[in-house]
């Protein structure tokens, strides 16, 4: 279970409607409902990452503490396992690796999430409270756990995040041979030991 | 042969509370000068507090085997930067390289529309506070810009597909390299690919990163930055690196060129040289209080010469590559002769005092694993708000200030082993103790490392140890 104790908000006065926050935020918490509007916070999507108020080119954002603490996990236990599994082990991920290494996540909470119905980043980011710190090694296995339960994964606009997974096991052996001296075999034997 | 402790300055930043007091100024803690360790670890031409000409020399020096034909006057260059160089010693010494750099394509090509762009990890604020702090914005006639991983990409087309860059990085009709060679997180490198390493990681876009550190495995997410650097995307507008070579002694001199497979031998030879038998001394260190007092997280803090993360994983030897130790990618851990097991820490750190530290890098195992001492409130607020630490407080406990936390380290750890992390090079930060058995143990870790570990080292990657004594490190 992930604890998130802040959530973002915006000084209007500050804000000049440049739309960085909403290109950085891993949850579309943080919005600009048109042009020229003033930034929008939805606050029970937002995981209090420090991206929108780390970027804003103006300190108009910053991160207060929530009323009440968000708790957001899935339990794997609440999907039958064998699935979990199946799931994990089809992109290439062991269901006790780490997903998030801020809130200590493990891979198979993600699956969970996806074979309870997520079908996007953002959603297993909310389901699971993952993405809410550095927000960026996560985005890895999420992608690879929606793209083996079969989720056509769709790149949103601007960069939020862009749609690429490219892992040890998709280098094919010419590559290999042209890069010599960096592992990939021995390497995808250490995980087919585990 | 000890002497006082001087630790190294710490920049003002948003992610760490100044500290009150610094653990060089405790009583018994002195200064064991690496010198007297092991004579053979590369001497320095740079320590913190020399003159910054000594580099603008070295610069100036590397800089004449580089061919800068290809600059035009119209032409849009931009130098990249990472966060970690201006971390070294205070950071004086990678910003004099960095200027120099500019003057120097300046006057040979004429290009005046030289651009910094200051690269960053997880702490996004770093950049902005780096350009104010060092002045770079006027040094670039306000052309120093922070290049963050979450901002606007680019793509770069790859032998493995769509791998993505930060646009900013790339934005210019050349690039110029301005990196170092310093040991830090050797656990990813493992001495493969290291000066082209930033492609993968500083220069690169979020996902990027990730591929390398989350979908290849502890030896292979080097392949991420070698595809990336062999682009026809990067390579048409490459055009040389430059490096601050270190060793733990400090700032061993400056190489550049466009052949980075050279310079990838040199700073491979010299990492060796250097970082080997101080790495395999610390292995030897059965019990100890680390103590963390510098600018950075704690991972990549430095006390002499050499980071804490290479203490956290001392018990392993990571310069071999037939250990397979620890990934995030696979979030697994593999000793040697066993099975796997999450990744843990050095058992031999007993107790870990927190004097100063920045935010910016998960690590909650350090606390999980370590009784772990926070000094001050102040410190101990940012860390219980980080979200990249979510839990790291329920684990660590605040002690008012450093002598207190030292005093219950003492009795958690029962050992007068202490060693601090001040950002020191050219001497490690200790207690006489330790610094005892450090001294004795040397001799024998000197003759391992020459006679057993350094040759399998060099051999491993298809190096013939006889080039060592040739390579000029």
């Amino acid at each position: 279970m992930v604890e998130i104790r802040f959530v973002a908000q915006v000084d209007k006065k500050k804000c000049t409607s440049c739309g960085a926050c909403q290109n950085v935020c891993p949850t579309e918490a943080i919005l600009l409902p048109r042009k020229r509007a003033k930034a929008k916070v939805f606050g029970e999507k937002c995981v209090g990452c420090p991206n929108c108020s780390g970027v804003c080119p103006v300190d108009a954002i910053t991160m207060v503490p929530r009323d009440e603490p968000m708790i957001l996990g899935v339990d794997p236990k609440d999907v039958d396992e064998a699935q979990v599994t199946k799931l994990c082990v089809k992109a290439h991920l062991h269901p006790h690796q780490w997903l998030c290494l801020c809130t200590t996540t493990r891979v198979r909470e993600g699956a969970a999430a996806v074979l309870q119905g997520a079908k996007t980043p953002e959603e297993v980011a909310l389901m699971t409270g993952t993405r809410s710190g550095c927000t960026v090694y996560c985005l890895q296995p999420t992608l690879r756990l929606l793209k083996a339960h079969g989720v056509k994964v769709i790149q949103p606009k601007g960069y939020r995040w862009y749609d690429t997974t490219q892992t040890c096991w998709d280098v094919s052996e010419e590559i290999i041979r042209k890069y010599p001296g960096h592992f990939l075999e021995e390497d995808k034997e250490v995980f087919r030991k585990v | 042969m000890l002497k006082k402790a001087t630790p190294s300055y710490i920049r003002r930043s948003v992610y760490g509370p100044e500290p009150r007091k610094r653990a060089a100024d405790l009583p018994g803690i002195v200064a064991l000068e690496l010198r007297n360790v092991f004579p053979d670890i590369p001497k320095e031409i740079y320590l913190e507090g020399d003159d910054p000409a000594i580099i603008r020399e070295a610069t100036r020096n590397a800089l004449k085997k580089v061919n800068m034909d290809r600059i035009r006057p119209s032409d849009k260059v931009n130098i990249l930067s990472s966060q970690y160089g201006f971390q070294i010693m205070g950071g004086e010494a990678y910003t004099e390289m960095i200027k120099t750099i500019k003057e120097t394509v300046e006057e040979r090509t004429g290009c005046r529309n030289i651009r910094l762009r200051v690269t960053t990890g997880f702490r996004i604020r770093e950049p902005n506070e780096i350009i104010k702090h060092y002045g770079l914005d006027k040094v670039f006639r306000g052309n120093a810009a922070a290049v963050r991983a979450i901002d606007k990409g680019v793509p770069i087309e790859t032998d493995i597909g769509t791998l993505y860059g930060v646009a900013q990085v790339y934005d210019a009709d050349w690039i110029i390299q301005a990196h170092h060679g310093e040991l830090r997180e050797l656990d990813m490198h493992r001495m493969i690919n290291r000066t082209i390493k930033p492609f993968a990681m500083a220069y690169a876009r979020m996902e990027t990163r990730a591929v390398a550190h989350m979908n290849f495995g502890p030896r292979s997410s080097n392949f991420i930055a070698k595809v990336i650097f062999e682009s026809e995307f990067v390579q048409s507008r490459f055009t040389f690196g430059c490096f601050l070579l270190t060793s733990p002694q400090g700032i061993v001199g400056v190489d550049a060129g466009s052949d980075l497979d050279a310079l990838e031998r040199k700073l491979m030879l010299l990492g060796f040289k250097s970082y080997g038998k101080i790495r395999e001394l610390f292995s030897e260190v059965r019990e100890c209080i680390a103590v963390l007092d510098a600018t950075g997280e704690p991972r990549y803090m430095i006390g002499g010469g050499m980071t804490f993360g290479n203490v956290t994983e001392a018990e392993l030897d990571l310069f071999d590559l037939d250990i397979l130790p620890v990934s995030l990618g696979f979030g697994l851990y593999e000793r040697p002769a066993g099975g796997p097991r999450v990744k843990s820490i050095n058992p031999a750190i007993k107790a870990l005092v927190i004097n100063h530290m920045w935010l910016g890098v998960p690590q909650l195992e350090l606390a999980t694993h370590i009784p772990t001492f926070v000094v001050g409130k102040d410190l101990a607020n940012l860390l219980r708000d980080d979200p990249m630490n979510h839990d790291f407080m329920r684990y660590a406990v605040t002690a008012e200030n450093l002598e207190t936390a030292m005093e219950f380290a003492r009795r958690i750890a029962k050992t007068d082993n202490v060693v601090v992390f001040d950002g020191s090079f050219g001497a490690l930060t200790l207690s006489p103790p330790l610094a005892e058995q450090l001294l004795e143990r040397a001799p024998e870790v000197s003759r391992r490392v020459d006679k057993q570990l350094m040759p399998k080292w060099l051999r491993q990657r298809g190096i013939d140890p006889d080039e060592l004594a040739d390579a000029g490190v």
